[in-house]
């Protein structure tokens, strides 16, 4: 992609910034994130349908942040991840330059948060649609057969956790999970202790989660634990009519309320 | 090692009548780190008391379970008798066994059961309890009145006659609130005005008080002894030093068809005007929704005419900022009006009015100069018909609760239009005559027998009008329900009393709770009866629930000894329950990560941020600080936290994690 | 199951609820046993995790109470547990955790005769849905899951 080469060059030559964040072609062929410092080396940077990592997770990370100020290759859940990473102090508005990627891969000009936020409310931030059908017939299931399911698919998990590294809001430099006084996830992997952790992720991301389905992606024995984060996603926009990661000034769902908020089971 | 202490209270029989105490402790002796178990009649005596501060110093305790009844009793008092035996009271905590346990359940095995679990799981949350140590804060002695009606006056002046400065803020141009709209007050018949202009008076004159009208509460921050207030003072459009308070702008202002909110929009007022003769302070303000210079960018009339030169268009509201200790609210109440009666044709018949209509239609002042006139025509009405409990006491209305004042405020007008108009006939409905008080039944039975008002017990179905008269449909249910039809001239509505505009508003601003008509909320209904939920913020008069005169002056006097009790200290000793966030050495500083969620959910924007820099001067890591004197310890944010690094002293995840295991296991 | 005696833990706040159940207290109102109260000082701090916890360490119900919307003695802690409890509902029921098990309900401190009746209510529903033998099963497992692989 041409165009994103010579934006990235660019902005590395006039130093803008001082490192871009895009995908470039690994040894075999598969993408992987690029951190690209040096301007004759923008010509390694790709855009195409290999590259779906979700990229903002690096935003971060103390090793990338350190280098200066950051370009980043970004499609949608990247952008929105960008606007939550700010919402919640994490980033700078000022120490990012948007390398925005339209859905059909086109490079956008995302001159600043203001344009991304206009292009971010202008499109589609409902779950992705190969994961809508799926969510809409996990939900016709009994509860002793999603119960069930989870049971089974949780009994895999190897609390390897890359579904939180894998996530870009899963930030904290310390987990609950690390967390012994008290213990409140089992540091051994059983399936109830798995069900105990998926549970407090999903509900760490309930209103912050944009989407991106990384988890599920990063898990090395298939649990489909972006399903969790996605239902409440759904929820969170059926009962407060809001999707995460649209502004800057956005708060999250859990840390505000309205006193009128609908509920139909507390009596 | 923990070496912790359980203390079985029977409290009399109360509750080792369903619970088997002995045991219950015999149970609890035998747990690990339960050095000293026992039982006693009445653990809160002296007798009880002393055993448990001699088994600290015996057995060297280094916790202490109560087991009696609810901590919400007597907490403070155990917690106090283990630090007379120099054991930190924070490190007792009670067992609730009577309210919980032995005073809802029969007697049987399972309530010993559910006692022995409910006294292990106090035992292991003791076991995690730490050492704390009070929080001081200083306090700043000058109270804020908010309200300057007769209860905001009457708190102002005593506590400024305790030595304390007081801040008094009234949003509308004068104080004396509605008692200065009140013709004569029951059960004396003295002149409302009389009374109460001269407090008025003093309220200005008193070197301690330090009064703002026309102001109002912008904002509220801090906490008990430490509020920091931002007053809007709006724009008078007058430089209060240089203007006289002649009133030659007054009666030259071309606008004059402006309803008069004193007069209950009976009568007319200027654009720049004082709300009524005896206004305190005695200066005008112009309106500015109505003052055609503000409206039109043209006339300034009012600039030209005065004497002084005070006019100030250009002036602009300000903005004060106030160090409070204490605050007692006092913003009186309201009552409903229009549209609220379809049914009795309120808005819709002139000759239709409410109490404090009738009030300026009976006061000498008023608009009628006293004389009981029809709005409509002028005439004096042969026929009047009083209509208590107008939405009061009725719940289809969304109003359950009895206004109070109307059964007293009705007697009074129907004797007053009876004293003015001798040749006329009174009539009042009435639900029940609701007359306690002192020299109050007597004073409604004097109009019933002396002044011969016709009192009828039953409502009104409706009024409307048929040839210039108001026909009053209602019941008598004495007369076994019979229909009662009654030609009236007027007909005045003793309607609902209900909270200020603008009171939820205010309570939001400070924090305290009111409940689902918008009244302020006390602490307690009956031994907390000035005190809100938030400490430091005390009530007066009427914006708690319609009260009456010696009421709200009680009240207000109660508040301003709870003010005056909180200024005769110089420091405050705060619970140290408060939520803190973890610190660790560098370059950790700490596991918070800085998102600051917290910081929404927060209530009383007790967290801070806290940086941390390295040598060069370079900030870091940002990380959240809670202000310890702020926390209220709700522990919302400690629920919110995804890394844990906040948590709640005396409710910690460790504590309260704990709890919940030894609740369920029996072991 | 006739003698069945479910393990209900109740979740409250200090200012309502807790106040409330000493007035159930006061006023001599008898309920079931089967409840044992732990005391929050808002419903705002309480921790969606200990109800898993409870669950995981036997409990058959949990009742979750505090101030109603408004009365809330922090101004807004139960506005913020409200929201907690949509979003840990919604996932519960998605992942098939029996709600049914878990009373939501807010009791001021005047409610004492409601909170006799949350309780009993509660009781008489776990009752007739039995021991929660699912978690208690998935915990069993788990713990022999961890031998085997030791």
């Amino acid at each position: 992609m041409t165009s994103l080469i010579i934006r990235a060059k660019e902005l590395l030559e006039n130093k803008t910034v001082q490192v871009v964040i895009g995908y470039e072609a690994g040894p075999t062929g598969v993408a992987r994130p690029a951190f690209i410092t040096d301007p004759a080396k923008a010509e390694s940077l790709i855009y195409d349908e290999r590259c779906v990592q979700n990229l903002a997770v690096y935003l971060t990370k103390r090793e990338v942040k350190n280098i200066g100020k950051m370009a980043i290759v970004a499609t949608l859940p990247v952008m929105r991840s960008i606007m939550m990473l700010i919402s919640e102090q994490q980033l700078f508005a000022d120490n990012i330059v948007v390398l925005g990627i339209s859905a059909d891969g086109k490079l956008l000009d995302i001159a600043d948060n203001k344009v991304m936020q206009g292009y971010i409310e202008k499109s589609d931030l409902s779950n992705p649609e190969k994961y809508k059908g799926l969510l809409t017939e996990f939900n016709k299931l009994s509860p002793e057969e999603k119960f069930l399911y989870w049971q089974k698919e949780l009994s895999k998990c190897i609390k390897c956790y890359a579904c939180r590294q894998a996530c870009p809001m899963c930030y904290c430099t310390r987990c609950t999970v690390e967390v012994n006084q008290p213990q409140w996830i089992p540091v051994k992997a059983n399936t109830h202790g798995n069900m105990e952790w998926h549970i407090l992720r999903a509900m760490h991301l309930a209103g912050r989660c944009i989407s991106c389905g990384e988890c599920g992606r990063a898990c090395p024995v298939g649990i489909p634990c972006h399903l969790l984060t996605m239902h409440l996603t759904d929820q969170v926009y059926n009962y407060f009519k809001v999707y995460a990661g649209t502004s800057e000034k956005m708060s999250s769902v859990l840390s505000t309320y309205e006193p009128n908020d609908k509920e139909s089971f507390i009596i | 090692m923990a070496r912790i202490g359980v203390f079985i209270c029977h409290c009399g029989e109360n509750i080792s009548a369903t619970v088997d105490c002995g045991k219950v402790a015999e149970t609890i002796g035998k747990l690990k780190h339960v050095a000293y178990s026992t039982e006693y009649k009445y653990m809160c005596s002296d007798p009880g008391q002393t055993l448990i501060k001699d088994a600290i110093k015996e057995h060297k305790l280094t916790g202490v379970v109560v087991s009696a009844c609810s901590p919400r009793m007597h907490e403070p008092t155990f917690r106090k008798a283990c630090a007379e035996a120099g054991l930190n009271p924070f490190l007792c905590e009670m067992a609730n066994l009577r309210e919980h346990c032995s005073w809802v359940h029969e007697k049987n095995e399972l309530t010993t059961q559910k006692a022995i679990d409910i006294v292990r799981t106090q035992v292991e949350k003791v076991k995690l309890n730490s050492a704390l140590q009070p929080i001081k804060v200083p306090v700043t002695k000058t109270a804020m009145v908010i309200g300057g009606g007769i209860a905001g006056i009457q708190a102002a002046l005593d506590i400024a006659n305790t030595g304390h400065k007081v801040v008094m803020i009234e949003r509308s141009p004068s104080i004396g609130g509605h008692m200065s709209q009140l013709s004569e007050t029951f059960p004396t018949l003295d002149c409302s005005q009389c009374i109460l202009t001269p407090r008025m008076v003093e309220v200005a004159q008193h070197p301690n008080i330090t009064l703002y009208t026309y102001a109002e509460v912008e904002s509220v921050e801090g906490f008990i002894g430490n509020f920091k207030v931002k007053i809007r003072k709006k724009a008078k459009s007058l430089d209060e030093k240089i203007c006289t308070g002649c009133g030659l702008c007054t009666t030259k202002c071309p606008q004059k068809k402006i309803p008069n909110e004193f007069e209950q929009g009976m009568g007319m007022r200027p654009a720049i005007y004082v709300p009524f003769p005896q206004a305190v302070p005695n200066r005008p303000v112009i309106d500015k929704e109505h003052c055609t210079y503000y409206i039109k960018g043209k006339c300034k009339i009012c600039e030209v005419v005065c004497p002084t030169k005070a006019i100030r268009f250009d002036q602009p509201d300000e903005i004060l900022d106030l160090e409070i200790g204490a605050i007692v609210v006092a913003t009186g109440f309201d009552i409903k009006h229009a549209d609220f009666f379809p049914e009795y044709g309120y808005g819709k018949y002139k000759d239709i009015i409410d109490g404090l209509q009738f009030e300026r239609m009976a006061s000498a002042s008023g608009p009628t100069s006293g004389e009981i006139r029809r709005p409509s025509d002028g005439q004096v009405p042969k026929n009047i018909v009083f209509i208590a409990c107008a939405g009061s006491r009725d719940p289809a209305k969304g109003i359950a609760y009895c206004s109070k004042i109307c059964c007293m405020y009705t007697a009074k007008h129907a004797m007053l239009y009876k004293h003015k108009v001798h040749e006329g006939r009174a009539h009042v409905f009435y639900m029940d005559i609701r007359s306690g008080g002192k020299n109050y039944d007597e004073f409604v039975r004097r109009a019933i027998e002396e002044d011969h008002v016709n009192y009828i017990r039953g409502r009104v179905s409706t009024v409307f009008e048929r040839d210039g008269k108001l026909i009053v449909k209602g019941v008598d249910t004495l007369l076994g329900a019979q229909p009662v039809e009654i030609v009236a001239d007027m007909v005045v509505l003793a309607t609902a009393g209900v909270a200020n505009a603008g009171a939820e508003d205010l309570a939001q601003k400070l924090h305290v709770s009111y409940d689902q008509h918008k009244f302020f909320a006390e602490a307690h209904p009956k031994l907390k009866p000035v005190e809100t939920n938030t400490a430091g913020i005390f009530l007066a008069g009427a914006c708690q629930n319609p009260k009456d005169i010696p009421d709200a002056v009680s009240q207000a006097s109660g508040s301003a000894v709870k003010v005056a009790a909180l200024f005769s200290q110089d420091m405050l000793t705060r619970e140290p329950l408060v939520a803190v966030v973890n610190r660790y050495a560098p370059p950790m500083y700490s596991t918070c990560v800085g998102c600051f969620l917290c910081q929404s959910v927060c209530p009383y924007q007790a967290i801070e941020r806290e940086e941390f820099k390295n040598r060069e001067g370079k900030v870091v890591k940002t990380v959240a600080k809670i202000n310890e004197g702020l926390c209220q310890g709700c522990g919302t944010c400690v629920a919110l936290c995804r890394s844990k690094s906040i948590d709640l002293l005396g409710y910690s995840n460790n504590q309260v994690h704990a709890e919940v295991m030894a609740l369920l296991n029996e072991y | 199951m006739s003698d069945f005696e479910p393990k209900v833990v109740a979740f409250v706040c200090n200012w309502c609820t807790y106040a409330g159940a000493d007035l159930t207290g006061t006023s001599r109102i008898k309920y079931a046993s089967n409840v044992k109260i732990i005391r929050f000082p808002c419903t705002g701090r309480i921790d969606f995790m200990l109800l898993l916890k409870a669950f995981a360490n036997g409990a058959d119900g949990i009742i979750v109470s505090g101030c109603h919307p408004n009365d809330c003695h922090y101004t807004s802690g139960n506005f913020h547990a409200k929201r907690r409890w949509i979003m840990f509902k919604e996932l519960m029921d998605f992942m098939g955790v029996d709600m049914n098990r878990v009373t939501f309900s807010w009791v001021s401190a005047a409610e004492g005769a409601k909170w006799a009746d949350v309780v009993n209510t509660t009781v008489t529903k776990i009752r007739e849905l039995g021991p929660y033998v699912s978690y208690k099963e998935l915990v069993n497992k788990s713990v022999e899951e961890e031998v085997k692989n030791d």
